[in-house]
């Protein structure tokens, strides 16, 4: 059953290699294998939900032996959002007419890498699958093959590829500390490690995963990127890929290094703190709506850092509020600012409200448990830092808002049609269905918090 | 400062190094591929080298160079091949009742041996890797290679285009 989404992800990627994705039928059925993916993860989703974490030893090794997959529900919710926001930015380009052919087929890649990892209990083929994951990104990038998108393929491939190194001496870290690759025993062998090569090796992994994050001061490539790539591949980078630094922080920081997280909370929160107030001045300083969301997205992800020092059962349940909350809006937003129309602009408005934290939007959830983390660790400094960026982001979202509305000639390359609408409109009101009935959503999150173990409650 | 005929005299020996290590630098991804199966060595190591001497060949006879080498045209069929290769063993097993990726003959099974290879799946996988990589390097440099060259193109065509409109209007 784990191997059924990756399964299916990996021969549509395959086969779809083979035809011409500039064929709106080729990209359809990109979209449907795409979709099976999902179902056939979320039906995975349903079996983990009710008996708990599945594992498979690849290969009918002995466990700790092979490598290990391994999925629980922080790993399903993780899946699950990268493959819809894929599948939302696939249709957006799809409907809007695809300009290279192999297209289809990288968005296929680029969610079996972003799967895998989610699926994998074992530390080194997280980094396969966090490479092949980043190999598809690397000529998404390009897409477009405009001077303007090789600039920002060239920037982004050369500094994620130092992320990518940084992460791989992390690996070969643990290993040499631990002697495991399986997440599991590493746990286990972690503790017995001595605190100077552990925090070293944490370190780099740290880094590695904030490169991928974008996260202040590892940001410095992102606005180049971000607004140099067309805007399918923007929302997919900052909806999908991002969640890779996220979802590695939480599996390497939480589950492997808990000890040495604890260490660095007071880093993580002024880092976190410095990211918000970085992204949130200067996305209101900037005038092109894509910037504005570059540094938007520096500034939401230093939310994230705050809930991941606090990383008890509610800072991790908040960590996964926030990323789940954060790659849809991020998505809305770059699916729907090159757009005409009342549709797109209802979209941009859902999106804008939801970073706002604005109810009855979905953002308003991950603002309150961000508060409510706040003040249950008695915190007034976090309490006055999460009002001021909040208040930040209403007002830049609001001016990015209104110049769009007033000014929509300033985008060099407005796309048309009810399609691409449709695609932004339907992403942007699964934000409002979250925010009015969000029971179900927060009922996940909470299992899904408590099935990674916690080595310690701050 | 290099003068012009230093800088002719280095183009001209990369060019003979290339030329050189290009077919010695197959042999040895071959063998470090094989020699994986006794010791040190696979199928990734051996994907990187043999991609290294081909990309030597673009970087010291220009990208137009890779176009001519049928090796290195060939690079993205290559890596797809290994792709539909390493997919195939590892999820043809499934459809048997085994876990994904199992290889055959099982441990403490009989394998046939050719001289010191053995004649095992893992073998094929690591060819596999190989092709992946190797397909996936070349490829990505000449797609590279060929965005620089149509840039240059434009900008070539557009200094052409400005040129003789100011010539138009002198």
């Amino acid at each position: 059953m784990i191997a059924l989404p990756l399964g299916i992800l990996m021969f549509g990627a395959l086969g779809s290699a083979l035809l011409d994705g500039t064929r709106r039928r080729n990209g359809w059925l990109a979209a449907v294998i795409l979709l099976a993916a999902i179902i056939a993860t979320t039906w995975l989703g349903w079996d983990v939900y009710h008996h708990g974490t599945r594992e498979m030893a690849v290969g009918g090794w002995d466990q700790g032996v092979g490598i290990t997959l391994r999925v629980d529900m922080v790993g399903i919710i993780f899946a699950v959002l990268c493959q819809v926001v894929l599948l939302g930015s696939l249709i957006y380009e799809v409907v809007s007419d695809v300009g290279a052919r192999i297209f289809p087929s990288l968005v296929l890649f680029l969610a079996v890498g972003l799967t895998g990892l989610t699926f994998t209990g074992d530390a080194f083929n997280f980094y396969v699958f966090f490479e092949i994951s980043m190999m598809a990104s690397y000529i998404l990038v390009n897409y477009g093959e405009t001077p303007r998108q090789f600039r920002a393929a060239f920037v982004f491939i050369t500094v994620n590829l130092l992320g990518s190194v940084l992460f791989l001496i992390g690996i070969a870290g643990i290993y040499h500390t631990t002697g495991f690759l399986d997440m599991v025993r590493i746990r286990e062998q972690m503790p017995l490690v001595q605190e100077n090569p552990a925090i070293l090796t944490a370190t780099i992994i740290f880094v590695a995963f904030c490169v991928k994050l974008g996260l202040f001061p590892f940001h410095f490539w992102l606005p180049t990127v971000y607004t140099g790539t067309r805007p399918a591949v923007a929302a997919m980078l900052s909806g999908a890929l991002a969640n890779i630094g996220t979802y590695g922080l939480i599996r390497f920081g939480i589950d492997i290094f808990p000890r040495e997280l604890e260490a660095a909370s007071m880093v993580l929160i002024v880092l976190g703190s410095a990211s918000i107030v970085y992204g949130g001045v200067q996305a209101l300083s900037r005038h092109a709506p894509a910037e504005v969301l570059a540094y938007s997205a520096i500034g939401q992800v230093g939310y994230i850092m705050i809930a991941l020092a606090f990383a008890g059962p509610a800072g991790l349940a908040a960590v996964i509020l926030y990323s789940v909350l954060n790659s849809i809006n991020k998505a809305v937003l770059f699916l729907s600012i090159s757009l005409r129309g009342w549709v797109a602009t209802t979209a941009l408005a859902i999106g804008a409200f939801s970073v706002a934290g604005i109810p009855p939007v979905g953002g308003f959830f991950g603002k309150f448990v961000m508060f409510d983390l706040a003040v249950q660790n008695e915190s007034l400094v976090l309490v006055a830092l999460i009002f001021i960026g909040s208040l930040l982001s209403i007002v830049y979202m609001f001016q990015m808002y209104r110049r769009r509305i007033a000014t929509p000639e300033l985008e060099e390359d407005v796309i048309d049609g009810w399609g691409v609408q449709a695609v932004s409109l339907v992403l942007a009101l699964s934000l409002v269905g979250i925010g009015i009935y969000p029971e179900p959503m927060l009922n996940l999150i909470q299992v899904a918090a408590e099935s990674v173990p916690k080595g310690f409650t701050p | 400062m290099p003068t012009r005929d230093s800088l002719q005299l280095t183009g001209g020996m990369l060019q003979m190094g290339a030329r050189v290590l290009l077919v010695p630098g197959f042999i040895i991804a071959i063998a470090i591929m094989l020699k994986g199966y006794a010791d040190i060595g696979d199928g990734f190591s051996a994907g990187v080298i043999a991609a290294l001497v081909v990309i030597v060949q673009g970087l010291a006879f220009g990208a137009e160079e890779l176009e001519r080498i049928a090796v290195a045209r060939l690079a993205p069929l290559l890596g797809f091949i290994g792709l539909g290769l390493a997919y195939a063993l590892a999820f043809v097993p499934v459809l048997f009742g085994y876990p994904i990726l199992t290889h055959f003959p099982r441990m403490n099974e009989h394998a046939e041996h050719f001289g010191p290879l053995e004649f095992i799946t893992p073998v094929l996988f690591d060819v596999a890797v190989f092709l992946v990589v190797y397909g996936f390097c070349v490829g990505a440099m000449m797609a590279v290679s060929r965005a620089e060259v149509r840039h240059q193109r434009l900008i070539r065509r557009a200094r052409q285009r400005a040129g003789s409109r100011g010539g138009d209007a002198v």
